[in-house]
């Protein structure tokens, strides 16, 4: 097995050396032919070369393939945390929100941002690599270029993502991208069921990223959470079938847009349709008035 | 001048810098990172030397706010900037509607209220700004528009990479606008685009010739709130850091502004209801059982 780190020192010459195979050229008119070309193109400031094809193909639109949930029915939550889920569905089953904070147009958060509520781009490039998705604000840079957990980071919804580019069958290629995340903040859940994490906020997920062996076009991520919440890690596979166009269309998803939710104090309400406020639950007080001036 | 089709693939160079760079018939192939310039990295809003200080970032960075701005509106849209401006000093939010959280689309989004990240790859350039979940594409792969757009705040954008030294590097990247949806406006004072949406926006970013971390980018608005095209400069200064600090913000934490129907109210630090402006009426509850109050 080869980490990123062993293969990105591989110098263009012993890459060109294992792979060239163009035309009737020789191997070695091509490399002297570069070798001429090289010093010409590259600019004293230039960026070192970007060889896509050690990394897997993971270009194009990938969408989720099964619903957007978490298995709740076994998520493995301390006794505390399970009162917590059960009186969120309470709630929820009244009209309410529960514990579920995205209504409000909050970020999902890791590891919802990877329920891939809309299509999502991989986007790889040496250092990082990015996962872009519309929603509502789920994107997330996956550090590779081999730093240490930052020290002082400020916390945010997504987290600090450090991954690691692993060439499993020693072949030149990579084929798995391991992620670890940390540095979380909430209000964060798995999915809008209201699964919830443990408000101290010190969960770490880890990622296993990998195409099919079987089908190119079938993306896996392996998801295991540890959390206080839990009494053991808690593990999904989640899976992204890729969009067969060669030009995807990328839909523009603004959350506030026709967002009908509105949070007061620790009330959320309705817009309606006519523009004036509405209770989400039966028999719900309206706001408190009291700022206004009563005419 | 060179395009990038013409640099792509075809040249003999171009064959044997790939083939040098180990293209196997299963991957995706070498990306020369050297042909582009270098757009990686964290970008800032940079102010122009000698502009007038501003509320907020505005638009064109050389001018000051709202009317100073000299956008040259017609006279029905620059009756709307008045009356948004008029609300706003009142107290309102004014036409704009940033403070529900919404983005205020292409051109606002330029202005840079947050850093932006430029990821150049052979087919798309990205340009991500956390603020409003920016992910913006410009396609750079020699696409036709196509027939259909779904309209975006953002738009759909179409780029040409350009060397106009004939250096062998690009050095320009030429994008084009369309397909948008409204409302849009160009900054926080409230100057608005056309509601047709049928605005058409050219870009021309590079680097500065004497400072590479310096970026420009032209842009011309043609839209027909305007009674001809509107070009400024923008300027982005690139994070020194190799490892820059990407902060997140997700705009509904802590948003104090709460829309109901048309009008814009605020929550005060005890979670309450209150009135964004003098004098203005309370939201009306008829939905509510009054009597539960």
């Amino acid at each position: 097995m080869n980490c990123r780190s062993s293969i990105g020192a591989k110098s263009i010459t012993s890459v060109s050396i294992t792979s060239i195979s163009i035309g009737s050229m020789s191997i070695k008119s091509l490399a002297l032919l570069a070798a001429l070309l090289l010093p010409g193109l590259l600019r004293p400031d230039a960026a070192q070369a970007f060889d896509q094809s050690k990394y897997p193909n993971l270009k194009g639109q990938w969408l989720r393939v099964g619903s957007p949930r978490w298995d709740d029915a076994h998520a493995p939550l301390t006794p505390e945390y399970q009162a917590i889920y059960q009186a969120n569905l309470k709630d929820m089953r009244e009209g309410g929100q529960g514990i579920d904070p995205t209504y409000t147009c909050l970020s999902p958060g890791m590891p919802r941002i990877m329920n891939a509520y809309d299509p999502m781009e991989v986007v790889v490039t040496p250092n990082t690599t990015h996962i872009l998705i519309q929603h509502i604000h789920d994107g997330r840079r996956i550090f590779t270029e081999g730093r240490d957990w930052p020290k002082d980071e400020e916390a945010t919804f997504a987290g600090y993502s450090i991954g690691k580019w692993i060439d499993t069958k020693a072949d030149g290629h990579y084929d798995l991208l391991e992620v670890e995340t940390r540095n979380l903040k909430g209000p964060r859940v798995y999915d809008s069921t209201g699964l919830p994490f443990h408000e101290d906020n010190a969960t770490v997920i880890k990622e296993r990223i990998y195409l099919d062996k079987a089908d190119a076009n079938l993306l896996h991520d392996d998801i295991t959470v540890t959390d206080h919440a839990l009494t053991r890690p808690f593990m999904a596979n989640k899976k992204y079938s890729r969009a067969p166009e060669a030009q995807p269309v990328w839909l523009e998803a603004q959350c506030a847009d026709g967002n009908h939710h509105v949070l007061i104090g620790k009330e959320n309400y309705y817009v309606s349709e006519d523009g004036y406020l509405m209770p989400a639950k039966k028999d719900q007080a309206p706001p408190d008035l009291k700022y206004f001036n009563k005419r | 001048m060179l395009y990038r089709g013409s640099i792509g693939a075809i040249s003999i160079g171009a064959m044997a810098l790939t083939a040098a760079l180990g293209v196997s018939g299963t991957g995706a192939g070498a990306f020369e990172d050297s042909q582009y310039p270098s757009f990686n990295g964290k970008w800032n809003r940079a102010p122009t030397p000698g502009a007038p200080r501003t509320p907020q970032p505005v638009y064109d960075p050389s001018k000051g706010w709202g009317k100073a701005q000299g956008a040259p509106l017609t006279p029905e849209y620059a009756a709307l900037y008045e009356a948004n401006a008029a609300d706003q000093a009142a107290g309102g939010a004014g036409s704009t509607l940033g403070f529900t959280c919404r983005t205020i689309g292409m051109r606002g989004i330029m202005t840079l209220f947050q850093p932006m990240e430029v990821v150049v790859l052979p087919d798309t350039t990205y340009i991500l700004i956390d603020r409003g979940n920016i992910q913006r594409r410009i396609f750079t792969d020699g696409r036709e528009w196509p027939k259909e757009i779904e309209p975006s705040f953002i738009g759909y954008s179409i780029g040409k990479w350009i060397d106009e030294g004939g250096s062998g590097h690009y050095n320009v990247l030429e994008v084009e606008t369309r397909g948008f949806r409204g409302p849009r406006w160009y900054d926080a004072a409230g100057i608005l685009l056309h509601n047709d949406n049928q605005s058409v926006i050219k870009e021309r970013i590079y680097l500065d010739t004497a400072d590479k971390n310096l970026m420009h980018e032209d842009i011309t608005v043609a839209d027909h709130a305007l009674t001809r095209p509107w070009t400024v400069n923008k300027i982005y200064r690139r994070d020194p850091s190799p490892r820059p600090l990407w902060t997140e913000e997700v705009c509904a934490e802590g948003n104090p502004w709460v829309a109901i129907g048309k009008e814009a109210y605020m929550l005060s630090s005890d979670g309450e209801l209150m009135p964004a402006k003098k004098g203005q009426a309370p939201p009306d509850l008829r939905y509510f059982n009054q009597s539960k109050k």
